[in-house]
């Protein structure tokens, strides 16, 4: 089996600015990936330059075996990677169940021609994708508001029905762009329980996050951006420990006050 | 479903059928025929409109262009070739197709006013375009004694004939837009329009969905265009002016956004209310513009809905429903 996430010397650069520096990140199947640091630190830009919503400087991205560098978005996603945005982007003017089998359109296998006239077909069709949305918001909590309007709906609501618009692609990974930004506590409790139960069930998140409760709760495998570097990678445990990260997130002087103490 | 119910919509759509058919013995006016006629005609292009603006939300103001160059392409076909008036309509839907690739393409890059400015550019393009190449469209005294469509050997050339060719015409258009909207591909042209990143990452192809839409609406409007030529027997391009275009805005408006009943109620408002307005002379532009700016500003979401809900409200003042009896749909 070849390489599940494997980004090799991952640069861009904005003119003269090297937003994402020579990153290197190796993630396994089947875990839950975090990538962390400071505001500005080229978090989602890594995450863009994945997905292929930008183009790479250098440096080359494999995913399950297949080398996905210069992809363009659609097929990056046709590949099996899901994703949710930092700011939210959802269908407002429609309800939440049509949002979710939006997702479904790229499993359906009907052309346009046919779904006219096979009337048969394309119900039969449809009900696999309706049946598929309810399945899933039903293992997200929200069944009961499936017929309610996207922009009707909190704002927690509409970021965890991201993850359910990703998982109608059968997506083997999932990468989520902080999930938890904007929610409140009980909110992210239930996006932190949702992650966990999607990942016993066999998911693997690669997850951007801010909020280090979350972050220090779920995740297997850390990465620690500041910069556009790489400056750390290991266990939870390590990384609140590792010098380079605490320098990264409070400042030296915060290190020097500590070594006194 | 209950069988009372399968009765009951058996009975409406007899009725409603009825009604169609009878309409011209009714009527007996060839005058109000060549309105509905025109009706009919202005229904199928704005079926096709409301893929590009009412589904995946792009302002087209060049519906014009499109519409000329299926009337064009069909009269000329027709009228160089002495052939049936039927390839003339597969020669415009060869043409709408083209279009629809042509015209689908920028808006991958444009958006919003920018692509409303590229659109009307195209139609002042194929207008003035027509109005020039004289030698071969006939310039601007137009195109003479085109055909009328005709099934071996019998000719649809009364307003009445002509209604009933078109009203099947259109059934067919408004059953495939109908089945288009209301389905996976209405979903993602509507998504399309709400947040296109989003649609790209579960696995899209967001330009390809794009050109669809165009083509799909380009075509709709160069089979209305055709149609036009056919039943008019004669078109110049004056008619195709941005007016037009406007125009057919307008209805999509008037009928509702989205909505496949909103394009024959908005075409059949926009095209019969000039008509009805008439009696007023010179002030009818005036006092036309005013219904609609007042309609666009209190039901924005169409006449239709407005209708909807006020049946509704009627039929619970009248007893006939009940609170709890709901929307049915």
């Amino acid at each position: 089996m070849g390489d599940f996430l494997k980004l090799t010397n991952v640069t861009k650069q904005f003119q003269g600015l090297v937003a994402v520096d020579n990153v290197n990140l190796d993630m396994k199947e089947h875990t839950i990936h975090s990538l962390i640091g400071p505001n500005g630190a080229g978090k989602t830009t890594t995450v863009n330059l994945i997905t292929g919503v930008l183009s790479k400087t250098k440096g080359t991205v494999v995913f399950d075996g297949k080398d996905i560098t210069n992809l363009p978005t659609h097929k990056v996603a046709r590949c099996g990677i899901g994703r949710t945005f930092q700011n939210i982007k959802v269908f407002p003017t429609m309800t939440l169940l049509e949002n979710i089998m939006v997702g479904g359109h790229q499993i359906t296998k009907m052309g346009i021609v046919r779904s006219v006239f096979d009337i048969k077909g394309q119900r039969a069709e449809e009900k696999m994708v309706r049946e598929k949305a309810e399945e899933i918001l039903d293992r997200l909590g929200m069944y009961h508001l499936k017929d309610e309007y996207m922009k009707n709906l909190p704002y927690g609501r509409q970021k965890i029905s991201e993850i359910g618009r990703a998982m109608m692609t059968d997506p083997k990974l999932i990468l989520l762009d902080e999930p938890a930004a904007g929610l409140n506590p009980s909110e992210r409790a239930e996006l932190v329980k949702v992650i966990e139960k999607s990942h016993n069930e066999g998911y693997s998140f690669f997850l951007i996050e801010h909020n280090m409760d979350v972050v220090m709760k779920i995740s297997d495998y850390i990465t620690v951006l500041s910069f556009g570097k790489e400056i750390a990678q290991g266990k939870p445990e390590e990384i609140q420990k590792d010098p380079e990260v605490i320098r990264a997130y409070l400042g030296s002087a915060y290190l020097e006050q500590k070594k006194d103490q | 479903m209950s069988g009372k119910k399968r009765t009951r919509i058996y009975i409406l759509t007899a009725v409603v059928l009825a009604l169609i058919i009878l309409l011209p013995h009714v009527l007996h006016n060839d005058y109000y025929m060549v309105v509905i006629n025109r009706i009919l005609i202005n229904t199928i292009v704005v079926l096709g409109l409301n893929f590009i603006t009412g589904l995946t939300g792009q302002m087209n103001l060049g519906t014009a262009g499109i519409y000329a160059l299926g009337a064009y392409s069909s009269a000329l076909f027709v009228s160089y070739t002495n052939l049936s008036p039927w390839l003339g309509l597969l020669v415009a839907i060869l043409m709408g197709f083209i279009i629809g690739r042509a015209l689908g393409y920028p808006s991958l890059r444009i958006r919003g006013v920018y692509l409303s400015l590229t659109t009307i550019g195209f139609a002042e393009v194929v207008r003035l375009l027509l109005a020039n190449l004289a030698d071969f469209t006939g310039g601007t005294t137009g195109l003479k004694n085109i055909p009328c469509y005709s099934i071996f050997g019998f000719y649809f050339n009364t307003q009445t004939r002509m209604y009933y060719l078109f009203v099947v015409m259109a059934a067919i258009a408004f059953f495939i837009a109908w089945r288009i909207v209301h389905s996976k591909w209405g979903r993602v042209f509507k998504s399309l329009r709400d947040n296109i990143d989003a649609v790209e990452m579960t696995g899209v192809d967001v330009a390809n969905m794009k050109i669809r839409a165009f083509t799909i609406a380009a075509i709709y409007g160069t089979i209305g265009g055709a149609m036009y030529a056919h039943f008019m027997g004669y078109i110049n391009p004056s008619t195709f002016t941005v007016d037009l275009s406007t125009n057919y805005v307008i209805m999509l408006m008037v009928g509702g956004l989205e909505s496949v009943v909103g394009c024959l109620v908005g075409s059949a408002v926009v095209t019969g209310l000039p008509e009805i307005l008439r009696f007023l002379g010179d002030y009818y532009q005036i006092v036309f513009n005013a219904v609609i700016l007042l309609g666009a500003i209190f039901f924005p979401n169409g006449w239709l809905n407005l209708a909807v809900t006020g049946v509704k409200k009627l039929m619970y003042r009248m007893g006939i429903r009940t609170a709890e009896s709901g929307g049915g749909k």
